[in-house]
């Protein structure tokens, strides 16, 4: 199939291709999550148009989620902005996870690749690189790149068709438990050690216990209690990792 | 609300989106991170996960559910011990997804 006089597939193209195969996994999960997202838009009030300026700029699930009721209630913008600074924390750790490994990038290109960087691909990226961060740059990008297309197409088709089929749906197919399975999917892979089974353990019940405090704060003390756990095991099991 | 208060109100959104998923990677090479800190962060993605499964399947409505009667929680263990024998995400959502449906059908 090839000319003879063909180019040597990159490094970056051939990472580019591998990501787009794993994304494309993670799409049914995505496209189910937004639609529960698009549906909840539009049946807090949103008219269509603004729930696609949405869910086009804003590109975060939960964080819009969060807000649906304060726009509703007219609440100021101070704290509806707050409020999605808030729930959105955890990407301040996750941003943290890629980090080093783009350090090398003009700044606007790692603002760009932040923007993208959502929960679904954050368990494929370190399990695909898990050297130091200097190592196979080329590739990185590529790979990072194949996985931002499916995941990002997946999430905004299906809130868009969330947003379309809002009326026609009942809540009691429980569509958004498709979303949840998918993160069990990659929950369970990175789920490797004694430490890791204590810190998802931990994390978990903090999480759940936390439920009812303000603007999903939680999460992050779930977040920091489960990391913790993690590391006190590490530090008594003295595990070489 | 008007047109232009709800267009300056998604660009406040934006700017908290990028705020939050670019805060490590915009401070670019001139933050060093310790080793601890390092080590420590090898655990933010799995527990970040579990803290944002958990509610979704221990809650309804926010209250704790009778363990017998969770049927999401019932499932989610099925599609848990499908997915590492089997390793496939697309076929443990749809499998989940039977199990879930076929219990809500049958148990209520």
């Amino acid at each position: 199939m090839n000319p003879p006089n063909a180019a040597p597939i990159s490094p970056q193209k051939s990472a580019f291709h591998e990501a787009l195969l794993v994304g494309w996994q993670t799409g049914p999960g995505l496209f189910a999550w937004g639609m529960v997202t698009g549906m909840a838009m539009v049946q807090s009030g949103l008219s269509l148009w603004q729930a696609l300026l949405m869910t086009f700029t804003v590109y975060a699930g939960s964080a819009q989620l969060a807000v649906l009721p304060l726009i509703a209630a007219l609440a100021p913008a101070s704290i509806i902005f707050l409020t999605a600074v808030l729930v959105n924390l955890r990407f301040v750790i996750f941003s943290a996870v890629i980090a080093p490994h783009f350090s090398h990038l003009p700044w606007y290109q790692r603002l760009v690749c932040g923007y993208f960087h959502v929960d679904m691909m954050l368990g494929v990226f370190p399990r695909r690189f898990p050297g130091p961060a200097h190592e196979n740059r080329e590739e990185k990008l590529g790979y990072f790149a194949g996985l931002v297309i499916p995941t990002w197409s997946s999430w905004q088709v299906g809130s868009v068709a969330g947003m379309l089929l809002a009326s026609q749906i009942p809540s009691s197919w429980g569509i958004g438990f498709a979303g949840t399975l998918a993160l069990l999917t990659i929950t369970i892979p990175l789920i490797k050690n004694w430490a890791a089974v204590a810190g998802v353990g931990v994390a978990g019940a903090v999480s759940v216990l936390a439920i009812g405090w303000p603007f999903r704060l939680g999460l992050v003390m779930a977040i920091f209690a489960g990391i913790a756990a993690a590391m006190l095991v590490d530090h008594f099991t003295e595990d070489e990792a | 609300m008007t047109t232009l208060e709800y267009c300056w109100l998604m660009l406040l959104m934006t700017i908290a989106t990028f705020i939050c998923r670019s805060f490590f990677l915009t401070l670019g090479s001139g933050v060093k991170l310790s080793p601890w800190v390092r080590h420590a962060l090898q655990y933010a993605p799995a527990t970040a996960l579990a803290a944002i499964l958990a509610p979704d399947l221990f809650l309804a409505n926010g209250s704790m559910l009778p363990l017998i009667s969770n049927l999401k929680l019932l499932s989610a263990l099925c599609a848990a011990l499908y997915f590492m024998l089997s390793r496939q995400m697309v076929g443990t959502i749809v499998f989940g997804m039977l199990c879930f449906t076929g219990l809500r059908i049958f148990l209520a």
